[in-house]
């Protein structure tokens, strides 16, 4: 049931060529300068704590969390390098413990969420025809939070005092009875502050996508990756509250004393795992889902046709988001709950194959026949389906309890998140990375850097991972810093160790070849890729307000009509000394009203340092909260404060 | 290529209200807001189920009377806070202010029986699990009511100044909105603080 594209003929649109309902716009050269001077961004460095552009804080979230990456990954490596022989003394088992709980939760909280949500801000509002976020500030704001927050969290391993709790940070071993010291109190905070920012997000995401679509662009005809987009954000809004509000009771437990994790109390440890799990599991779906978009966006793409099963593809990202919240028990079938219970999480985590395998197969069905362009990105999507397939199907064994509980806290469980993790998310961001690259920098990537980056790391990855699923079946456990000779896990691990100094290599040749082609990359041409969608529709890199018109769309292909049609509706009548744009409504997109969006200033970073006063000092002195609560407050009204002229229209 | 005129916003308000995306934003702070009501709630109804006796033996359950009397105050705030909206969009200033001031009354009447009332509790936060919840909860729910107060007093101070009128009266539907938040939310807490002991 291949969807058709809707738009009309040539000749149905040539007969309209005879009405004169549609006389032609020309560019006003003067009217594009004033819109130029209306949505440029403030220079210099006080102008860098200012700007409110959409592109320029999702671009400054994708850099941050790719310098995460790098970061978490180097800990990756020295964990490898103490693992390749047995008895290796080349990490203490303080600071391995150090670096296997900073490299998870920079992975997930610094690097994953972030960089995802940094391409969604970036392509978004591109791709539904906006000039920016429905809330610019307060996207600026999300990123100093997340600066600030992750900032402070890394240093923490350089002065020594990193949490060592794991990434979940299960109690009572997180409580202060195990864990002295300010480690786990810059966790708590932290992830906490962090997550403050994806929230600000993910409210943005929705409230740009369903009020801010260009003209015409219904929820039916929505690329998939905005979908997916919209999905995630949904998934935050009702997933990340949960953590906020598991670690603010540890850390009142770790300061004041309450009784929420403690047993003698009245508190129950169990509690952590579920509020946490509540979160943690989503998570790995919200990490997936605008992955899986992106899987979309460049198959239709690179095969030149439109995507097979739009609606079952939808469906099903909208599915995974929903079942994603029913599964959480599954991080906990060790911990004896009513078996009940047990089954119900064990079904449910088998039936989230479901969704996911229509996708599968619907990108199968687009691909079959095509002429395919084997470009980096597509590459990346190739990979991606082997890794995060071969992730799958670990998934439905660990699905299973019987098998869960042999495999529990072992090796396979490491093959097996991240098979789904890096061959699930990392790997689509790598190709999108080299899919929307032109739209940040104007440049292309190095295809032939490319190439090799693909090769190096698909082989690397299964070299380093794959050994990993024998280790488990043999009983190594994981979050050991080292094992006995006698084991007999030394090969294994030696060939995971080389496997991983090969996938570092294939990491870094994209890393170089992304800032050498700032520099060096070939100039990109309009819509390099020929792709369908409305970010393209555009200069590379695109002038401050995104489109010189807000178009008019008919189809789910808008690109591809105008190219066909060699015309294109657009609409008129935003002003362009101040930022205008067209609210429209939010299932059929029809236009409601006009938004006029703040301009840049200096206030969301002050809101972030107010509240950085806040989550840092109350490790100190409780005095804090009210201090940061009321330095909030002034910040917020000199943030919203209405300046004069009032506006009269 | 060439373009045509689609569609023409240049007579489209710039005044919107509910179809204003900052509306449709503070539904979104709600629903977050709401959720993490709903992760208090279910953290105190699990140590509450788990619990052999709840609250801790020698202690009764905590008393009605304020709590409901500020259920009261709350519920009638959003009334108030309703009048208001109301009043500005007839074009009456003094109407707007009177119920904005009205409302921030019965908001302060609110923290003055909570802090009475919390003082007066028999056990601390580091007691049990019990006092800890009661504690937490009841703190959280003490600094969104100031957090509303705070801020509609900004915007009673606009109102003074004159910013509102019939049209450019969006500060106001969406401070009402998550007042109406703030107001609502001691039910799902009141419920199960108060209530939750007693019918278990």
């Amino acid at each position: 049931m291949e969807e058709r594209r809707e738009a009309p003929t040539r000749e149905r649109r040539s007969e309209e060529h005879q009405e004169p309902l549609h006389p032609a716009i020309e560019d006003d050269a003067e009217e594009t300068r004033r819109l130029t001077e209306t949505w440029a961004a403030p220079t210099g460095f006080v102008g860098w704590f200012m700007p409110v552009n959409q592109r320029i804080i999702g671009r400054r979230f994708i850099v941050t969390a790719f310098v995460y990456f790098v970061l978490a990954g180097l800990l990756g490596i020295a964990m490898r390098l103490q693992l390749a022989a047995p008895e290796n003394d080349l990490l203490a088992p303080e600071i391995y413990n150090q670096f296997f709980t900073v490299h998870g939760t920079a992975m997930m909280f610094l690097f994953a969420i972030p960089v995802l949500e940094g391409f969604a801000l970036f392509v978004v509002p591109m791709m539904i025809g906006t000039r920016d976020m429905a809330f610019p500030r307060l996207n600026a704001f999300g990123y100093y939070v997340y600066l600030i927050g992750s900032g402070v969290f890394f240093l923490m391993l350089l002065v020594g005092m990193a949490p060592k709790a794991g990434w979940f940070n299960y109690v009572p071993l997180s409580g202060k009875l195990y864990e002295p010291g300010l480690g786990v109190d810059i966790w708590t905070t932290m992830i906490t502050f962090i997550e403050v920012s994806a929230l600000t997000a993910a409210v943005e995401l929705i409230v740009t996508i369903l009020k801010l679509r260009a003209p015409g662009m219904t929820l039916n005809r929505m690329p998939v990756f905005v979908w997916a987009s919209l999905v995630m954000a949904f998934m935050i809004v009702f997933a990340m509250p949960a953590i906020i509000v598991a670690s603010s009771l540890l850390i009142l437990d770790r300061l004041v004393g309450t009784g929420f994790f403690v047993p003698e109390m009245g508190g129950d440890p169990l509690l952590w795992q579920h509020l946490f799990w509540f979160f943690g599991h989503p998570e790995v779906y919200i990490i997936l889902v605008p992955a899986l978009g992106m899987v979309s966006t460049i198959i239709t793409t690179f095969c030149q046709r439109a995507l097979f099963g739009y609606t079952a593809i939808v469906m099903s990202i909208v599915a995974t988001g929903f079942v994603s919240f029913g599964l959480w028990v599954h991080h906990m079938f060790a911990t004896g709950l009513p078996h009940l219970g047990m089954s119900f999480f064990m079904a449910a985590s088998a039936l989230i194959a479901i969704p996911n395998g229509i996708q599968v197969f619907c990108w199968i069905a687009t691909m079959w026949g095509s002429r395919m362009r084997l470009a980096t990105p597509m590459l990346y999507v190739l990979g991606f389906f082997w890794v995060f397939v071969m992730g799958g199907l670990t998934g439905v064994m660990v699905a299973s309890i019987p098998f869960d509980l042999q495999v529990h806290d072992t090796y396979f469980l490491v093959a097996h998140f991240h098979y789904v993790l890096i061959g699930g998310s990392v790997m689509p961001v790598i190709g999108a990375l080299y899919y929307w690259y032109p739209q940040m920098t104007g440049r292309m990537m190095s295809e032939t850097a490319g190439k090799i980056s693909f090769g190096l790391v698909f082989v690397g990855f299964n070299v380093t991972f794959f050994p990993m699923h024998q280790l488990g079946l043999e009983g190594m456990p994981r979050r050991v810093y080292t094992y006995l000779e006698e084991t007999g896990w030394g090969e294994l691990n030696l060939v995971a160790t080389i496997g991983s100094v090969v996938l570092a290599a294939g990491f870094a040749t994209t890393m170089v070849n992304a800032l050498a082609s700032l520099r060096w990359g070939e100039t990109a041409r309009r819509n390099p890729w020929g792709a369908e969608t409305l970010e393209w529709a555009t200069e590379s890199p695109p002038p401050p307000y995104n489109q010189r018109h807000i178009p008019v769309v008919k189809s789910r292909e808008p690109v591809w009509d105008w190219r066909e049609e060699d015309e294109r509706p657009v609409v008129v009548g935003l002003r362009s000394d101040r930022r205008e744009v067209v609210v429209t409504s939010m299932l059929d997109a029809e236009p409601q009203a006009v938004q006029v969006l703040p301009g840049p200033t200096i206030w969301p970073f002050l809101s972030a340092l107010a509240a950085t006063v806040g989550f840092i000092g109350i490790l100190f002195h409780p005095v804090f909260f009210v201090v940061s609560f009321f330095l909030a407050f002034f910040s917020f009204v000199g943030w919203f404060w209405p300046r004069r002229p009032w506006q009269e229209d | 290529m060439r373009q045509f005129a689609g569609t023409d916003v240049s007579g489209l308000t710039r005044f919107a209200k509910q179809t204003h995306p900052l509306y449709a934003g503070i539904i979104g702070l709600i629903a977050i807001e709401l959720t993490v009501v709903a992760m208090l709630v279910v953290s105190y109804s699990y140590l509450m189920l788990t619990a052999p006796e709840w609250p801790p033996a020698g202690l009764a359950p905590a008393p009605l009377l304020w709590p409901s009397v500020n259920l009261g105050l709350l519920l009638t705030s959003m009334v108030t806070m309703r009048w208001a909206g109301n009043r500005i969009t007839a074009g009456d200033r003094r109407g707007l202010i009177l119920g904005l001031l009205a409302s921030v009354s019965l908001h302060a009447l609110v923290l003055v029986f909570r802090a009475l009332e919390m003082a007066a509790y028999e056990f601390r936060w580091d007691d049990h699990a019990y006092g800890s919840l009661m504690w937490t909860i009841s703190g959280f729910h003490f600094t969104h009511v100031a957090s509303a107060i705070v801020g509609t007093l900004v915007v009673a101070i606009l109102a003074v100044k004159g910013y509102f009128t019939p049209e450019r009266q969006l500060g106001v539907v969406v401070d009402t909105l998550y007042w109406n938040f703030v107001s609502a939310a001691w039910i799902p807490f009141y419920l199960a603080l108060y209530w939750g002991p007693r019918l278990i």
